[in-house]
């Protein structure tokens, strides 16, 4: 009996040097060939994949190679009345959509194209009486869409318009036992929701309200054997996790607490040194082996232990058996996305190579100079 | 975009692959541009809802075709009666779980199911359940399930107690299930209320949030140095401090008086020291005992020695020390990829012992040195000290916090690797500062230092910056009021 530990192993003919030329010319082809199955099923987050691909080669030095003029006239053409901006023409607007649109403008510094006006009230107009974002008119409340929220304002210079304190109330009841945040109040800790989070108390000035230790703590146990992080406990490791992870880790000062030099060789065994990109984790066939090395593991959880006044100790013991065994897996494909995060994790580890990225935003430190943004981090 | 894969195939086995894919796509833009023709056109009937069907149960994530789907079945409504209506969302559910077979991690199908519940004359919150019951056996950590499954509980009334057992029988067949303790952590404290926080400690303010790890709950504590104008305390008693203490339950409090060296400031500090009770004390004793046991057969776990040093901090700091610092050299030797937490986690404690071995705010010599400390924390605790020494550690920097230190007068830190002096700033007591062997590189490095006007001797023998030209000269113009200046 026991449980298996995920995790990948990296092969020694995986990539182990930074390909940039490859990654430029990869993104600068993508979407080039519109009859492309991927590229037209992904429609429905368009702007996000542009502001991903965009804010990518801005990283490298490459942003030049992009089509400005076509893509500013596209997000035009999404802005609905409500001043909402889609994912693509003829989709409904949504908060994800309108940071990623706002994010690009602020990339190529022409936020004007825009009404901002309108913007600005659309995103007022998605709070909620609890201080919680909707996402768009159908009610999905999600911390992500708080995230969007205060991240799209700051950019526009307008974060006074929405109800902070309640904004700011909702985001910290959805804090868990383990310092970590979830979707909703009582949704377990993820890391994508703990980078929107820690970002967005970055950006309300609320920092101090984290358990910094707690957390940080739970996020350096994201990282795995082979280097690799992963999004939440038992999870296989991701290479979007090295953002995720890692951001959230920056703006809490404490990204001296996972294993740099491994991680960076797990990011880079994520590249595709045919196609350029990278893809969720490393690649290539590798057989099964049956390394069973039983470990009984004690995991205890101290849950709510010893906080003042509590009448019962929540203390729980349980005893996990594991055997460490390596998981069985081929290539994968490589995509925008992936491509982003891993870069951007590279240039957090510092990479010279890329240039600094901000944690909060997931854009150039120099945009955000250009802007006046530099939100707070924790030392 | 995750876990996709990339198969590597013959020429052919490519040349079919891409018509297959070619086919795929034509048929689905073909399906797309109907649909948006047809809602461009304002169209709401049943044409709309099967063209959406069809896209949707491979493109779950295509969230404006929910959208659109959901107009239509407003539109519906209004020409149906209350069973039609029942039976027309009750359609749709059956519709949502096929999808959800298809992707159980859409956020799309979940919130599009939560939408179909509110427009239910009549939900059925028991066969909700069961859905989420046998979502979450075939993956246990989905979370949309376990969101979904919250609101099910919360609309149908289930008690804190079945979910309990729900999650007992869960974490029973699968140790794995993180997703089940989290939702213990949320469900407990609803059985066990705790008593509303106070205003003194720094417990964060959510029901569910987590309460400090015990030992940092010494620590709460609020202090203030404040300045008083001369003469305003009286010489009528020779007493230098004025301490009230009270007690509250478990808690004690002290609200503290001190006068400084001239009689001109007070330092005003309420803390608030818990006690372990007996009960809690038995508890995390008995626990102490079953994780040696287990370490006796697992010496290298570090779950194990993590947890054993937190219950021995627990039950006493003090006592415990010498075997704390022999289990964090081990974890990091068992757990090296985690060694800057470890080495930073073991500062704090050895921090905490040395502030817990002197009489609280008493002290005005305060001795850090060789101690291994990586990181420096709860300065706000030595608000009256005098002199420190941090001579012998790993540290890089004197962080911001390090400027609450306002009676510093004398600072050592010798041998250690700092680059930062970012809070030695405005410091107006301090007069001798010593950073023999660090890496003090660059001339700016020392520019907070001119903010501690009272500042005379320094001795910067053995950093990289008396390499700079002139240094001598940059120096005496940086920090004129400087005289003792050691390079």
């Amino acid at each position: 009996m026991g449980t298996q530990v995920k995790d990948v192993v990296i092969k020694p003919e995986a990539p182990n040097t930074l390909l940039l030329d490859k990654h430029a010319d990869y993104i600068a082809a993508y979407g080039s060939k519109k009859d492309d199955y991927e590229y037209t099923l992904s429609e429905y987050l368009r702007m996000s994949g542009i502001y991903w691909g965009l804010t990518v080669m801005d990283l490298m030095g490459q942003l030049s190679r992009m089509n400005r003029e076509e893509i500013i006239e596209f997000i035009k053409s999404c802005q609905h009345d409500c001043g909402g901006i889609s994912a693509s023409t003829g989709h409904d607007p949504h908060l994800l959509y309108t940071l990623s649109a706002v994010q690009i403008l602020s990339l190529y510094d022409s936020i004007n194209v825009i009404d901002v006006d309108k913007v600005v009230d659309y995103v007022k107009g998605l709070q909620q009486e609890d201080g919680s974002f909707a996402g768009d008119k159908w009610g999905e409340i999600d911390t992500r869409f708080s995230f969007c929220a205060v991240a799209t304002l700051a950019l526009l210079g307008k974060l006074d318009v929405i109800n902070m304190d309640k904004a700011v109330g909702f985001v910290l009841s959805c804090m868990n036992f383990d310092g970590g945040f979830g979707c909703r109040p009582g949704s377990e800790s993820h890391a994508g929701q703990i980078y929107c989070c820690t970002g967005f108390l970055s950006i309300t000035g609320q920092l101090h309200k984290v358990n910094a230790d707690l957390l940080g703590w739970w996020l350096c146990e994201r990282q795995l054997p082979s280097g690799g992080l992963n999004g939440r406990p038992e999870k296989l490791p991701d290479v979007c996790y090295s953002w995720w992870v890692l951001a959230s880790l920056k703006i809490i000062g404490r990204i001296h607490w996972i294993d740099k030099a491994k991680l960076r060789s797990f990011i880079l065994a994520c590249q595709d040194e045919e196609t350029g990109g990278f893809a969720d984790r490393p690649g290539d066939m590798v057989s099964s082996l049956w390394n069973c090395h039983i470990q009984f593991c004690i995991c205890i959880y101290i849950l709510h232990v010893i906080s003042l006044g509590l009448a019962i100790l929540y203390t729980e013991l349980i005893i996990l058996c594991g055997t460490f065994l390596p998981v069985l897996y081929i290539s994968i494909q490589v995509d925008p996305f992936h491509t982003l995060f891993g870069v951007a994790g590279l240039s957090l580890l510092g990479d010279e190579q890329i240039k600094p990225v901000n944690p909060v935003f997931c854009m150039p430190e120099d945009v955000l100079q250009r802007i006046g943004l530099q939100p707070d981090l924790l030392n | 975009m995750h876990g996709r894969v990339k198969v590597k195939s013959t020429a052919q086995q490519e040349e079919e692959k891409r018509k297959e894919r070619e086919k795929k796509l034509k048929a689905f833009v073909s399906a797309r541009d109907a649909v948006l023709r047809k809602r461009s056109a304002g169209e709401h009937d049943e044409e709309a809802l099967q063209l959406t069907q069809q896209l949707l149960s491979s493109n779950p994530d295509f969230a404006t075709l929910w959208n659109y789907r959901r107009e239509v079945l407003l539109q519906l409504e209004t020409s149906r009666e209350k069973d039609e209506v029942q039976k027309l969302y009750e359609s749709e559910l059956h519709f949502i779980e096929a999808c959800l077979k298809v992707n159980p991690k859409s956020y799309g199908c979940w919130h599009h199911r939560s939408w179909v519940n509110t427009r239910l004359p009549q939900p059925d919150w028991t066969r909700e359940l069961g859905l989420c019951d046998r979502c979450l056996s075939l993956d246990e950590r989905n979370f949309h399930c376990w969101d979904y499954r919250r609101v099910v509980v919360k609309e149908s009334g289930v008690s804190v107690e079945q979910e309990l057992q729900f999650t007992d029988r869960l974490i029973g067949s699968n140790f794995s299930n993180y997703s089940s303790w989290h939702y213990r952590s949320t469900l407990l404290p609803q059985l066990h209320p705790q008593p509303a926080p106070d205003s003194a400690s720094n417990t964060s303010p959510s029901p569910t949030a987590s309460p400090q790890i015990h030992s940092h709950r010494i620590f709460n504590c609020l202090c203030q140095l404040c300045d008083l104008p001369p003469g305003s305390v009286s010489d009528i008693s020779n007493e230098h401090n004025l301490t009230v203490h009270w007690t509250e339950k478990y808690t004690h409090r002290d609200c503290a008086l001190y006068t400084g060296e001239h009689r001109d400031q007070l330092l005003v500090c309420v803390c608030g020291r818990s006690e372990l009770s007996v009960e809690k004390s038995s508890v995390l004793q008995a626990e102490l005992q079953s994780c040696n046991q287990l370490l006796e057969l697992e010496p290298q776990n570090k779950w194990c020695l993590l947890t054993i040093i937190l219950l021995m901090r627990a039950l006493d700091p003090l006592g415990h020390e010498k075997e704390t610092l022999a289990h964090f050299q081990t974890l990091k030797e068992v757990d090296p990829m985690r060694s800057s937490y470890y080495s930073d986690l073991c500062s704090k404690f050895l921090i905490e012992n040395t502030i817990l071995k002197m009489e609280y705010a008493e002290v005005r010599v305060f001795s850090l040195s060789n101690k291994n400390l990586t990181t420096l924390c709860h300065l706000d605790q030595l608000l009256l000290v005098t002199h420190i020494n941090l001579s012998s550690n790993q540290l890089l920097r004197l962080p911001p916090q390090f400027a609450m230190l306002q009676c510093l007068e004398v600072l050592e830190a010798d041998d250690n690797a700092i680059e930062s002096l970012e809070g030695l700033y405005h410091l107006p007591k301090l007069e001798e500062v010593s950073l023999r062997n660090n890496q003090i590189c660059k001339l700016s490095d020392l520019e907070s230092l001119a903010s501690c006007t009272k500042l005379t001797r320094l001795d910067l023998r053995g950093n990289p910056v008396h390499k700079t030209a002139n240094i001598d000269s940059e120096l005496s113009q940086l920090l004129p009021l400087v005289t003792a200046l050691s390079l």
